[in-house]
C-alpha cells in the first residue's frame, strides 16, 4: 500500500470487532484514537451498530428539546400530582411563571412591611394589596374574548369558561397561601391575617362576571379601582384601619361573592352556545 | 344530509347587515368562498366554526344543532379545525409548543400521541424543522402555516380556514393545495380566499359572496362557463368594458362591454367570471394576475 | 465540477445554539453512533447508555453556547458523556468498566493486521508487556486519565479514592512504564 496514513481507515471487521469488545484494551484504545479523528471511520460504526439503539436514543432526544419545558412553579406542581394536560393548559398562563408570582410576592411583602413598621396604623397597603394580588393574577391568566388567541379557545372542545376556571384555582392556589402567610406578619389582631381572605374571595367572582361582559382588563381596572376606593376612602375619612376588613363589610362582601357567583353559574351554563362566553 | 347546512341564515353587527338569507349546504370536498371584502365570507365562516352565532336562520353542523346545547357544540368542535383570519400567538410560544397547546384544548391528553400528531402536522406543513423556533421569530408566512397546522389537528371532518393563503409565496401555495386536495377527500373543506387562482387550482366547488349575500353557487367549470363569449383579446382596450388591462403580450385583455374593432374572443379564466359576476363592484377587487 | 460545501461541526454547534434542530439532527448522525460505541465498551448497560447519550445531546442543545472553538465537537461530547456516564454508575459495581488489559490468547483472527498495527500506532512488544505489568489498580488510573481523558479529581471519585493516590499511582505507573520503554508516546503527559 502505498498510501499514507492519512488515508488509512480501520476496515469493518477491526471495528466490528471493536464493538463486540474482542479487542484488548490498548488495541481498542488506539482504534478509539483514530476513530475520534476520522469522520469516515465515525460513519462507517454507525452502519455496524443497530439502527433501532441509534433511533430510539434520537427519538429521546428530539422530545427532550422538542417540548418547551414547564415553568418552575408548574414543574413542582407536577410532582406534587398535578395532570400533564393540565400543566401544558396552565403554562400558557403568563400569570403562572415565575416571573409574576416573584412580582407579587415582592408587592405583598413591601405591603407588608409597611404595616409592621407603622405598627398596625398604616394597614391600608397591606388591605390594598392582598385581595387584588388574586384579582390581577386571574385577569393577567386569559384574555379577552375577542382575542385573536381565545377565538381558538373558544372553538376548542375544552371549553373557554371551563379553561378560565381552571386558570383562576390556579392563581388562588399559588397567591393565597403565601399571602396568608405574610398576613400573620401584619401586627394587630390575629384575625387580620385572613380577613383579607374576605374581600379578596369576593372580588375573583366578581372579577369573573363583569368581565364576561367587558372583558378581563376592563373588568380588573373597574375592581381595582373600586376596592381602592373602599381602602383608601375609609383611611381618608377617617376610619378605623381595620374598617375595610370588619364585620359588617364582610356581609356585604359574601353577598357580592355570591350575586357573582350565580351570575357565572348562569352564564357558564350557556357558555358553549357560540357567540355567548365568560 | 350534508355535513354542514345554513338555511336562511342572517347577521347583522349593529345596523350593517354583514349576511342575509344566506342558504347553502357543503359536503366532503374543498369549497372556496369568493368574494370582495366586506362580502360577509369571514362573518360566515364563523358562524360555520361556531364562533358566532347568527340572528335569524337555521344552522346545522354535521347534523347537529349547535344552538341546541353544550353536548351538541363540543361534539361538533371535536371535529372542527379553524384557521381564524387573523391568529394571535403568546410571544415566547415555540412552534412545537403552540401547536402542543391547542391539540390539549382538542383533548390529546395522551402525550407521546399528542407529540406525534403535533410532528405530523408540522411535517405536513413544512414546518417540521422549525418545531423548536420561537413563532416571534418566524415569518409572516411561517406564522400562517403554523395557524394552518393547529387547523389540521386530528384531521377534523370540517375544516374551517379563513385566507389561508396569505403571506404564502407561489411554493407554498403549491404545498397547501396537495394537504387540502388530501384533507379534501375524507373532510368538508370551506376556504375563504381573495385569489381566484387559488379557487381555480384546489377547488372544485365556488361559492361567490357579495353584500351578505350568495351571488353564485356551484361547480368552479360552471363559473367559468358564464363568462363565455364575453371576454375578448384586442388591440385596444374596450370603451364600456367593465375591466381591461394590457397583458404582456401588448394587447388588451377585456372583460365584458362590447367588444372593441378587432378583438378575438379569448378563453375565460375564473378571474373573468368572477368579474363579471360581482359588475361594479369589480373594481374594488381586481388585481391583474 | 463543484464541490458541496461541507459544514463543519463548529458550524452545526453554532447554529444549534441558534436553536436550530436540524443542526442538531446532522451533529447526532455524525457523532451518535461513535458516542454510543465507545460508551458501550464501558459500560454493559444499554439503557444506561441510551440515557446518557440522550442526556448528552440535550446537553449540548441546551448549552451549545459555551462550546468554545478549540478542539472537536467529538471530544467536547465525549467529555460531557462520559463524565455524566461515571456520575451515574458511580454507586454500581456490577456494570464493567475497565476494559481488558491482558492479550487473549493468541488466535491470529482476533488480532489485527501487522499491516493495521503499525497505521494504529500499536507497538506490542515493550508497551504491551510494560502494561501488563501493572498492577490492576496503576491500570485503571492510567486509563481513566490518559486514555479516558478524566481529571485526577474525577478519577478519584471514579474509582473510589482520594485525589492524591490516583496522582501518587499514576507517577509510580509512569515510572515503571519509562523503565519499560524506550521512547515516548504520543498523548502521554
Amino acid at each position: 500500500m502505498t498510501t499514507g496514513t492519512r488515508d488509512w481507515h480501520a476496515d469493518p471487521e477491526l471495528l466490528s470487532r471493536y464493538l463486540t469488545g474482542a479487542l484488548n484494551a490498548l488495541t481498542a484504545s488506539s482504534v478509539e484514537h483514530h476513530v475520534n479523528r476520522c469522520e469516515t471511520c465515525r460513519t462507517a460504526v454507525g452502519s455496524l451498530l443497530e439502527p433501532q439503539l441509534v433511533e430510539r436514543t434520537w427519538a429521546g432526544i428530539r422530545d427532550s428539546v422538542e417540548r418547551p419545558p414547564l415553568p418552575q412553579p408548574l414543574r413542582f406542581a407536577r410532582r406534587c400530582g398535578l395532570p400533564e394536560p393540565t400543566a401544558v393548559l396552565l403554562a400558557a398562563a403568563a400569570s403562572l411563571r415565575g416571573a409574576w408570582l416573584v412580582g407579587a410576592f415582592l408587592s405583598l411583602s413591601f405591603a407588608t412591611l409597611a404595616a409592621y413598621a407603622s405598627g398596625g396604623t398604616a394597614l391600608a397597603p397591606f388591605l390594598l394589596a392582598a385581595p387584588l394580588a388574586p384579582v390581577l393574577g386571574v385577569a393577567a391568566a386569559y384574555g379577552p374574548r375577542q382575542d385573536p388567541l381565545e377565538v381558538l379557545v373558544a372553538t376548542a372542545p375544552y371549553g373557554r369558561t371551563r379553561l378560565i376556571l381552571l386558570r383562576t384555582l390556579a392563581v388562588l392556589v399559588s397567591v393565597l397561601p403565601v399571602t396568608v402567610l405574610l398576613g400573620l406578619a401584619v401586627p394587630g389582631p390575629l384575625w387580620l391575617a385572613a380577613a383579607w381572605l374576605g374581600p379578596a374571595l369576593a372580588l375573583v367572582p366578581v372579577l369573573l362576571a363583569v368581565a364576561a361582559f367587558v372583558g378581563p382588563r376592563f373588568a380588573a381596572a373597574l375592581v381595582s379601582f373600586v376596592w381602592s376606593g373602599v381602602v383608601l376612602g375609609s383611611a381618608w375619612l377617617p376610619l378605623a384601619p381595620t374598617w375595610p376588613v370588619e364585620a359588617a363589610q364582610q356581609g356585604v362582601y359574601l353577598g357580592l361573592g355570591v350575586a357573582a357567583c350565580a351570575v357565572i353559574v348562569i352564564r357558564a351554563g350557556t357558555d358553549r352556545q357560540p357567540g355567548v362566553a365568560l | 344530509m350534508s355535513a354542514v347546512e345554513l338555511a336562511g341564515v342572517g347577521k347583522r353587527y349593529g345596523r350593517v347587515r354583514a349576511l342575509a338569507d344566506v342558504d347553502l349546504a357543503f359536503d366532503c370536498g374543498v369549497t372556496g368562498l369568493l368574494g370582495p371584502n366586506g362580502a360577509g365570507k369571514t362573518t360566515l365562516l364563523r358562524i360555520v366554526a361556531t364562533s358566532i352565532a347568527a340572528d335569524s336562520g337555521e344552522v346545522r353542523l354535521l347534523g347537529r344543532d349547535p344552538h341546541r346545547s353544550q353536548a351538541d357544540v363540543t361534539a361538533v368542535r371535536r371535529e372542527l379545525g379553524y384557521l381564524p383570519q387573523e391568529l394571535g400567538y403568546p410571544s415566547d410560544m415555540t412552534a412545537f409548543g403552540f401547536l402542543e397547546y391547542v391539540a390539549v384544548l382538542k383533548e390529546w391528553n395522551d402525550r407521546e400521541r399528542r407529540s406525534q400528531e403535533v410532528r405530523r402536522v408540522l411535517e405536513a406543513v413544512g414546518l417540521a424543522d422549525q418545531a423548536t423556533v420561537r413563532i416571534s421569530r418566524l415569518s409572516g408566512g411561517q406564522r400562517r402555516r403554523v395557524g394552518l397546522a393547529q387547523a389540521l389537528l386530528g384531521d377534523p371532518r370540517l375544516v374551517v380556514l379563513d385566507e389561508p393563503t396569505t403571506g404564502l409565496d407561489p411554493a407554498q401555495r403549491a404545498d397547501l393545495r396537495r394537504t387540502l386536495s388530501a384533507l379534501g377527500r375524507r373532510s368538508t373543506v370551506l376556504l375563504s380566499t381573495h385569489q381566484t387562482e387559488d379557487v381555480a387550482a384546489l377547488c372544485e366547488r365556488v361559492v361567490v359572496l357579495a353584500g351578505g349575500t350568495v351571488r353564485f353557487d356551484g361547480a368552479v367549470t360552471d363559473l367559468v362557463a358564464t363568462a363565455v363569449g364575453r371576454v375578448w383579446l384586442a388591440n385596444e382596450p374596450g370603451e364600456d368594458a367593465l375591466v381591461s388591462w394590457r397583458t404582456g403580450t401588448g394587447r388588451h385583455h377585456v372583460v365584458g362591454g362590447t367588444p372593441p374593432v378587432g378583438a378575438d374572443p379569448a378563453e375565460p379564466t375564473l378571474e373573468d367570471a368572477y368579474l363579471l359576476m360581482l359588475g361594479h363592484d369589480a373594481h374594488r377587487v381586481h388585481s391583474p394576475s | 465540477m463543484g464541490t458541496t460545501p461541507i459544514v463543519t461541526d463548529a458550524a452545526l454547534v453554532a447554529a444549534v445554539a441558534d436553536g436550530d434542530m436540524s443542526a442538531l439532527r446532522e451533529l447526532y448522525a455524525r457523532h451518535g453512533a461513535w458516542l454510543h460505541a465507545r460508551l458501550l465498551r464501558r459500560c454493559n448497560d444499554r439503557d444506561v447508555v441510551v440515557e446518557v447519550v440522550q442526556d448528552t445531546f440535550v446537553a449540548l442543545w441546551q448549552d451549545a453556547r459555551r462550546f468554545r472553538h478549540e478542539g472537536e465537537v467529538g471530544a467536547w461530547l465525549w467529555g460531557i458523556a462520559f463524565r455524566r456516564m461515571v456520575s451515574r454508575l458511580r454507586r454500581r459495581k456490577d456494570v464493567v468498566l475497565l476494559p481488558e488489559w491482558d492479550v487473549p490468547s493468541v488466535r491470529q483472527h482476533v488480532l489485527p493486521s501487522a499491516e493495521d498495527q503499525v497505521l494504529l500506532g500499536v507497538e506490542y512488544g515493550d508497551l504491551a508487556a510494560g502494561l501488563r505489568r501493572l498492577s490492576p489498580e496503576f491500570r485503571a488510573v492510567v486509563q481513566a486519565v490518559v486514555l479516558d481523558g478524566l481529571t485526577t479529581k474525577e478519577a478519584g471519585r471514579l474509582l473510589g479514592v482520594r485525589e492524591n493516590t490516583v496522582k501518587t499511582r499514576l507517577h509510580r505507573a509512569k515510572a515503571q512504564l519509562r523503565t519499560a520503554l524506550t521512547e515516548r508516546e504520543e498523548g502521554w503527559p
